[in-house]
Formats: structure tokens, sequence, C-alpha cells
């Protein structure tokens, strides 16, 4: 059971980060954007593997709405011919590269020298993880998400006044 | 074993469902109609277009009918004929079901078509305006059933289904659901007059096979997801529960076919502007309406 | 035998293949379903099924004599048709470059049905061959070019490898054409082309090391590689040409949209866009068939687009001049949408000339031909409209109520009077249809366009030469009118019209026999010796024509001909211009262009 769990979430893991590298590897907007996508769905399918089954199932599905949206977004202003337009991923390689190198470095560090407490021999079952969350959200971290909603919702309205702005123009 | 079964169930209902499709097309009724299409186009040629993205373009069809597949294992025909039980199966209907859009984006981008790539875009387009109509409902049957359990949400329709405590619920559902199956008058991806079979224009022989059986399969399951949550699953009085199902999904997959055929397409911007301006607050009105249910008549 | 087989023996389990393919027609009409209809033929009643892609046709079908670009354009279709593919044609035979077809009948519903079971044996028979040659044709070719990934500067005809680096090379469209061949891109007026214009120039780089360019040839810092050339416009681009602009491959800094996007034109919606020109006929299925329309789409947004018919452009006069009854013979031909309305054209038009007098009687009778014509030109437009919207309904009730019009007696054509009344009272009440049609395409009264027949009508403009002709008068003749000008109008009009017809048809009490044979010349004795000039109208189903003609010694020696598409073609390009894909084609659709009568 260990071994098989243990296998699974090294082989999503592994596919994560594979379809992580993908993302600057390929040449299509579309091709990018998907591979972001299928990256965040093995982070998924990780999450199941470790028996979060509601979060899994939960970045499975916020995942493929918001990766399609941003390939067609990627493609409407980057104007990615055919898909195939042989343009470029990556830019700003320096400072990519030292960004990633450092975070590396810190998730590292954070993962192995956080203490991380014993090890849980019991945890509850699905249904009942979905109802802790559920209390959770709604009873102490009420306040913080309700915060990060609100400030969500401004920003969305934000950038929608500021895109609608040129139509103002067009039409004095 | 019962995952055999109802793998054998379901493509008997998608069997049905091109039968029935074909039958309130053309008002010729042929049961055989469907086999002799599958074994012609198997026998035909199936060619890849000249400049595919080929991975999209293979991919998007096979993903196409497993997102519609995954979404029926959740889905009970009888207290124990459903192929898993999961603690959070509404949700991971949706979750599943999620993915049709990348298949059909996949789908449409693969060929490097106009017609199909239009239509691949449009369908984000039609999910910006569906998804929340799908999943707002849902939350409002969770809430009645205290469970995301597929199985306990059938269990909670016991003394009165789900269509009669939150008529609202239903019909936003039905619609979304019809939106999300791209049948008519939601077809705007696939459609005819206007994109010349458009994602499904370049897609020949086995591959297009496929792709119409993950069409089928979809049909079959979001009918079953309707009977599921709004009309009390597999009850029902005389008849046994396989039966009530069969009988209850199969009323609400030709309503749902019949309904395009009396209309025209919907303009996209009026869908989207109707979803969100009419379809999202009376979705909210209905979670209200049936929390406060919840709490005052338990 | 069938010329489109698969290449494989007839054998075993394929024997069963190629009996569940009879089975299972999907069939491509050339030119079009309305032509079908017009005809007289119910396809679907056969058991086959009109297809939307030439991709899911196993059956071509050929319906008249097309135009020789026409028969070009079916070539390519046939050719993206998968194989096994028959060739049926019916009431034609020249049908080059196309091969030969497999199956041939006349144009009359038994013919079809006829046709249809012989073609049903000869793909159970022949759907698999080993002995077929592959179908190969002019316009096929050189449109396949090859090149390699690595060095796009290497471009041949044949497949091969590449001579830089070995690669093999990968095929692509010379032209990378959408759809159908042979469509060019003329620049679009308001679109920015210098990046296409602009001088390519020369950098170098190195094959394993993008990031290095520089612009001298030389050996790569890194890996001391030979750098490679190559230019820094990508002119060989996939759709229509855009400027990218130039994002700086020296200094790639952050790349901003608003530098990418901001020299770009603005569509309606505000955002731009890749702009890709997509062609939409000759036979589109949401068109009438013959009319090639080219859209340049911004996203979902009509750019720009150009209109034209791949058929009608035939000279007029085959010979020098013609015998009477060969030219009338040859104007009802020239536009199979409306038969009878341009061979009493010609007739008018000749009598005319000749200085004939017509009695009453005689008018009256064509007056009855040309209605009734006209109820079945509405109802063939009903059921395109239905076919391109997707409300199937309409498409099944309008091609059933044509075809009993087109079949039935004066008697039985007064009975269908309740049918129409119903499909008036279904289409107020038919749900989306309004919001799909209202405010879409719209033409006032006070365009400085000229609008002709039931587009005029639904503008508030009455052009009718019907109100004025006394024939009419007598019959109680009201014009249908309208005053909105959008496509909701224009569908509202054309019902009435119908309505209407009916009821001069009904009152005139002529029957349909008699009608039809009042459409020829009455010719008198000295018709023959008739010299002059004579000019005729008449009210079409797309609305007015006119035709003037000389006449010497009996014979048609000059002819002009002024039709109502023709006019309405340069409409397109304004009423589409900035609307979402659909409603554009609904706007085009609206107009009832017949690609058969335009005149360029």
């Amino acid at each position: 059971m260990m071994t098989a769990q243990m296998f699974f979430i090294a082989f999503f893991g592994l596919a994560a980060v594979w379809f992580g590298i993908v993302v600057f590897r390929t040449f299509s907007m579309v091709r990018s954007a998907l591979a972001l996508l299928f990256s965040q769905t093995a982070l998924g399918a990780m999450f199941l593997s470790m028996q979060a089954e509601f979060l899994g199932v939960l970045q499975i599905m916020m995942m493929a709405t918001e990766m399609s949206i941003m390939a067609i977004f990627m493609v409407m202003f980057m104007m990615d011919p055919g898909g195939l337009g042989e343009m470029e991923m990556t830019h700003q390689k320096r400072l990519s590269l030292v960004t990633g190198f450092v975070s590396f470095v810190a998730a590292v560090m954070i993962a192995v020298f956080v203490d991380w407490g014993p090890m849980a021999n019991t945890f509850p079952d699905a249904a009942q993880q979905t109802v802790d969350l559920g209390l959770e959200l709604l009873g102490r971290s009420m306040l913080i998400f309700e915060m990060a909603g609100i400030t969500i919702l401004t920003a969305m309205i934000a950038a929608t006044a500021v895109a609608i702005q040129p139509a103002k123009k067009v039409s004095q | 074993m019962t995952t055999l079964l109802v793998l054998l169930l379901l493509i008997a209902g998608a069997y049905f469902v091109a039968v029935l499709e074909a039958w309130i097309s053309n008002g010729r009724f042929r049961l055989a109609a469907p086999l002799y299409a599958t074994i012609a186009l198997l026998g035909r040629e199936s060619i890849v277009p000249r400049k595919p993205d080929r991975i999209f373009f293979e991919v998007g069809p096979v993903l196409l009918l497993l997102s519609a597949l995954l979404a029926a294992t959740v889905i009970p025909l009888t207290p124990d004929l459903i192929i898993t039980e999961l603690a959070t199966g509404a949700l991971f209907i949706n979750a599943a079901l999620v993915y049709v859009l990348v298949a059909l984006l996949m789908a449409g981008w693969g060929p490097d078509g106009a017609y199909a790539m239009i239509g691949g875009w449009r369908f984000l387009g039609q999910l910006i305006a569906y998804a929340m109509l799908i999943v707002m409902p849902i939350t409002a049957v969770a809430m009645r059933a205290e469970s995301l359990l597929s199985t306990q949400i059938v269990v909670s329709q016991l003394g009165l289904w789900n269509i009669i405590y939150q008529p609202l619920g239903f019909v936003l559902f039905f619609v979304a659901s019809m939106a999300l199956a791209f049948l008519p008058p939601f077809d705007m991806m696939i459609a005819k007059g206007e994109l010349a079979g458009g994602v499904e224009a370049e897609y020949t022989g086995a591959r297009l096979a496929v792709f119409r059986l993950g069409r089928l399969v979809l049909i079959i399951t979001l009918a079953s997801a309707t009977a599921i949550f709004y009309l009390g699953g597999w009850q029902g009085p005389w008849l046994p529960p396989w039966a009530w199902s069969a009988i209850k999904i199969l009323v609400v997959t030709a309503t749902m076919l019949l309904a395009g055929r009396y209309m025209p397409r919907i303009r996209e911007a009026h869908l989207l502007s109707w979803c969100w301006m009419l379809g999202i607050p009376l979705a909210l009105i209905n979670i209200l309406i049936v929390g406060i249910l919840v709490l005052e008549f338990p | 035998m069938i010329a489109g087989a698969r290449l494989a023996t007839l054998s075993g389990l394929r024997r069963l293949v190629a009996l569940s393919m009879a089975q299972d027609l999907g069939v491509y009409l050339i030119p079009g379903p309305e032509i079908a209809g017009v005809y007289g033929l119910d396809i679907e009643a056969t058991g086959m099924h009109i297809v939307a892609s030439p991709r899911h046709a196993s059956v071509l079908l050929v319906v008249g004599k097309i135009s020789p670009a026409l028969c070009e354009a079916a070539a390519v279709v046939y050719a993206q048709m998968m194989r096994p593919r028959v060739l049926f044609g019916i009431g034609t035979t020249e049908l080059s470059p196309l091969p030969e077809a497999d199956i041939l009948a006349d144009v009359s519903q038994q013919g079809l049905m006829e046709g249809v079971r012989r073609l049903r044996i000869a793909l159970a028979e022949g759907a698999f061959n080993p002995a077929v040659s592959d179908f190969d044709a002019p316009m096929l070719q050189t449109r396949i070019e090859y090149t390699c990934s690595m060095h796009p500067e290497i471009i041949q005809d044949e497949p091969g490898s590449c001579p830089k680096c070995g690669m093999n090379l990968i095929p692509r469209d010379a032209q990378a054409r959408m759809m159908h061949a042979h469509t060019e891109h003329p620049k679009m007026e308001g679109v920015d082309y210098s990046g296409m214009d602009r001088e390519a120039t020369v950098e170098y780089t190195c094959p394993m090391h993008p990031e290095v360019i520089q612009n001298e040839p030389g050996s790569c810092p890194k890996c001391g590689m030979t750098l490679e050339p190559r230019e820094t416009q990508n002119t060989h681009h996939d759709h229509a040409g855009m400027s990218h602009g130039d994002m700086g491959h020296n200094d790639m800094a952050f790349m901003s949209m608003i530098d990418v996007t901001m020299d770009l034109p603005r569509s309606s919606d505000g955002l731009p866009m890749d702009w890709i020109d997509v062609p939409f006929g000759p036979f589109f299925p949401g068109l009438p068939g013959g009319l090639l329309l080219t859209l340049t789409l911004d996203g979902d947004t009509v750019a720009g687009s150009r209109a034209g018919t791949m058929t009608g452009n035939e000279p007029l006069l085959l010979q020098s001049a013609m015998d009477i009854n060969k030219f009338t013979e040859r104007l009802a031909k020239l536009e199979p949408l409306a038969p009878v309305c341009y061979q009493v054209l010609a007739c008018l038009a000749i009598e005319n000339a000749g200085g004939l007098d017509i009695d009453t009687e005689i008018a009256r009778a064509r007056a009855i031909a040309v209605e009734r014509e006209r109820i079945v030109s509405h109802l063939g437009w009903l059921a395109l409209f239905g076919r391109q919207t997707g409300f199937d309904w309409l498409l099944r009730r309008a091609t059933s109520l044509q075809q009993d019009f087109l079949h039935a007696d004066i008697k039985q054509i007064v009975a269908l009077k309740a049918a129409i009344l119903d499909l008036s009272g279904r289409l107020q009440h038919t749900p989306l249809l309004k919001s799909r049609t209202t405010g879409i395409g719209r033409l006032g009264a006070d365009t400085d366009k000229i609008l002709f027949g039931p587009v005029a009508r639904a503008s508030g403009i009455n052009n009718d030469v019907r109100n004025n002709d006394k024939i009419y008068g007598d019959l109680g003749f009201t014009p249908a009118g309208g005053k909105d000008g959008d496509v909701r109008a224009r569908l509202q009009l054309r019902v009435d019209e119908i309505g209407h017809s009916l009821a001069l048809i009904e009152k005139a009490g002529i029957t349909i026999d008699s009608a039809m044979s009042a459409c020829h010349v009455f010719a008198t004795n000295n018709i023959d010796e008739a010299s002059g000039d004579g000019e005729a109208v008449i009210e079409t189903p797309r609305g007015l024509a006119r035709l003037q003609l000389g006449l010497e010694n009996g014979r048609v020696k000059t002819v002009q001909l002024a039709t109502p598409s023709t006019f309405h073609l340069g409409l397109i390009e304004k009423l589409t211009a900035q609307q979402e894909l659909g409603d554009a084609l609904v706007t085009v659709g609206s107009l009832d262009l017949s690609p058969w009568e335009i005149r360029l």
C-alpha cells in the first residue's frame, strides 16, 4: 500500500516536473499553456495519491478552465499563427535562471529544515476531510479567505475597468 | 465486474442516443443505422491533415471520450451499480467534464484548419457562459443532501425529488448541461451551417468514430447526472431500481435532443449575457432558497 | 467498379464493411441542396443524409450542369473526400476535371432513387479494389512543397533530405490554403502589411544557441559552430500577413503586450488578434452553392470580406445572333433558382422589341407562373436559413412544402394555404428566433445603395413593379412591406409574400399547366422579320430584373441584363463589417443572393 502510494506520488511528481519543462521547450503558445495545465493536473493527481481527495479534485477541475482561458489570451495577444509559429517561449533568461535557482534552493531548504512534527498514523476519511475543510473555511480561516476573495474580485473589476478604457476613446 | 457492466450500459445508451438522434432529425427510426455508420467509418480512410499539431489532433477525441467516461464512474444506476463511490462525487463529475473543454480545444487547434479552430475557441466562450450554471445548482443539490456522495444525493430525495424541491436549479442545470454537451441550440462549435462541421470537420474514419462516440457518451452521462441530481435516481414505485434509472435517463436524453430542433442556434453574445445577467443571479437565489429550506424545514 | 474505391482486395471482413458502407451514405451536394430542391429532388427520401464537410461524405452528388470553374472546385472537394467515394451525376455528364461519374441518372426523383439503388450495389461490390488509380487533377498539384524545419530557405517540390543538415524535409502547403484552392489574397484595406513588405534583413545565429545573434557571419562564441544566416522577418506566414512588430531579438527585455499590439487595427470588440482569411464557399452548407465568400476574421469578428460567384459569368449570347426560342431557353437555364421568371422576362423583352401585344389572359397566366415560382423560391430560402442557423424543424418543413408546391396542381396549392399559415404562426413564436435575427444586417430606408425585391421592401422601400401592373391590380395585389430592414424583417416579409402569392394564385383560378404553357414567345407571322430594340422588367423572387435586347430579323442580336443579385453582392462588405461570424453569415444569407444570376 505504502509502496504503491510512494510510486504514484513519485510518478505524478515527475510528470508535473516534465510538463513544467515542456512549457518552455515547445514553440507553440497553445502547447505551452496546455503543458502547464497537465503539469497542474499532475499536481492534483499527487494530492489524490496523498489521499487529499477534495483538494485533488478541486485542483484538477479549476486548472482546466484557468489554463484554457490563459491559452486563448496568449493566442489572442501574441497572435501565434497556426500554433507552430516557432515562437520562443523564454525571455529574460538570466533573471529567470537566477530566480528559479533561488526558489528551488529555498524550497529544498524548507523541505529539509522545517520541523514537520511527528508522522500522523491515522487520518480522517475523505468525507470527514471534506467536512473538516468546510468547517475550517467557514470558521477559523474565514476572515483570510473572505479577504482574499474580495481582493481578487476587486482586482477583476479593476482589470475590466482598465481594459474597457480604449473603447471609450473611440466613441468620443 | 461492475465496471464492465456500467461500460456496456454506457455503450448501449450511446447507441440508443444515436438511433434517437437520427429519428428526431430525419424522422426515420432505423435500429441498425448507427451500426452501419460505425462499421463504415472504421472501414473508411482516416487521414491526418497536412499541417497538424499531431499530439493535439490525436489526443482530442480520446480525451473527450475519456472525460465523459470518467464522469460516469461516480454515477449510481442502482444502489450497487456504481463503479467508484467518491466522497467528492458531485464535484468529481464536474471536474471530469471540464476536460471536455480541453478535448475540444485540442481537437479544434490540432488540424490547423480555420473552421475547426474557430469551433474550438467558441466552446471556450461557451464554457465561460455555462460553467457556473453547472457548479452552482450542484452546490444547492449537495446542500440538501449534506454530502457530495452521489448515492447520498439520491437517497436525500426519498420524500421529494429535487425537481420539485428546487425547480429553478433543475432548469438551470438542464440548460447548462445541454450547452456542455454542445447540443442544439448550443452547437456553435460543430455547427453545420456556420462552420461546416467545425471541430468535427477535419476528423475522418476511426478518429471521427471516437469523437462521435465521445459525444454520445457525454450526452448519456449528462442525462444520468440530471437523473440522479434532480429526478431521484433509481427511486420509484412498482418497477425495479434499474428500470427507473433507465426510464429517467432516456426521458431526459430525449428531451435534450428534441428541444434544439425547434429553435435556431443561439448567438454567442446572447448566451453569455443571459447566463451571466440572468442565470447566475437565479442560481444564487436558488442556493439561498435551498439554504433556507434546509435550515428551517429539515 | 467505382473510381474512388479504397485500395484493397474485397474479401472476408471487408465484404461486411462494404455492405455497411452501402447502407450509410453521407452525401455532399454540388452545387448545393437548394438546386436539388428546385429540381424537385428530395435527397433525404432516398435514405442518404446530407453532410456538411467533404471529409464526412462518401457520395459526391452533382446536380445539373455546372460551370467549368465549379467543376474545378468540385474536383478539390472530391479529392478531400475519404475513399471509398462515389461520384454521382444527375442530369450532367460534363464534369472534367472530375473523373467520369460512377453513377449517372436523370433529373427526376425516380432517376435519383434508381441511381441510389445502383450506387448501393456498386459500393457493396466495389468499395475495395486492388486496382484503382489515384485521382489527380491539375488544380490539386503544385500545392505541396517540401521544406526543412531548421532551414526554411530550403524549399523544393520533391520530398527528400535537407542539403544543409540532412534532416527529412517536411511537406507544407505552397499557398497555405485552408480548404479551397486558387483563392488569392489581395491586400485588405486598413491592414498593416508593412511587416510583409519590409526588406528582410539577414542576421546570423547558432543552430544550437538561438540566443546568439549577430549581424555578421562567424562562429558561435559558445560552441564554435558556424553561424547560420536567417531572415529577421518571418515572411512565410501561415495565416494572413500581419506585422508582428519587431519583438527585439537583440534586446529581449520584457515582451510588452502593449508594444506588440499597439499599431494593429482594432475590431469592434477592441481585441487585436491574428487575422485569418477563411473561404466560405463555393459549396458552403450555409450559403447558396456557387457563391464564394471570403471573410477576413479577427477572432470571431469579420474584419473584411470579399464576395464573388463561381458560376453565372458566361456570356448571354453564345453565338453572334440567336434564335428567339433558343434565347428564351438559354435565359431560363441561366438561373436554375428562378427559371420561369427569366423565361417570361425574355418573352416580354422579345415581344416588346417585336411590337407584339399580349392579351390579358396570357399575361395573367404568366403572372401566376411567376407567383408560383416566388413561393417555391422563398420556401427554398427558408430551408437555407434553417440549414444555416441549425433550425432543423424549419429546414424540414420548408423543404417538404417546397416539394409539395412543385408537384401540386391548382387545387392542392390552394389547399396548402393552411400549412403556410401554420408555418407563419410557428415562426412568430419560435424561441430564440427573434433574438437571432433582430437588428442584424440592418439596411435603413435611407441607405445610399440601390435595393431590390424583398430586401428593399423589408427596408420600407417599395419599388415593386407589380404595383403598377394592371394584371396584379385586378387580382387585388397588395405589396408586402416592412420597415426595420434587418434579417428579421426580411424573414417576415418573405413569409408574408408566400401568403400573398398564394392568394393571387387562388384568385386567378388558372391551372398550373396553362400558366406554364403561357411562358413562351407567342410568335405571330411577322416575328421572324421583326427588328428593333426592346426592354422588359420583371419582379423576380430576388427583385427587379431588367432585360434590354435588340432584334434583327427575328434573331437576338444584342442583349443586356441587370439582375438584383449583382447589385446586392456589393452590399456584403459593408453589412458584414465588424459583425460576429454567425451574424455575418445570417446577413449574407438573408440577402438571398443567387450566384447564377450575378453578372460581373
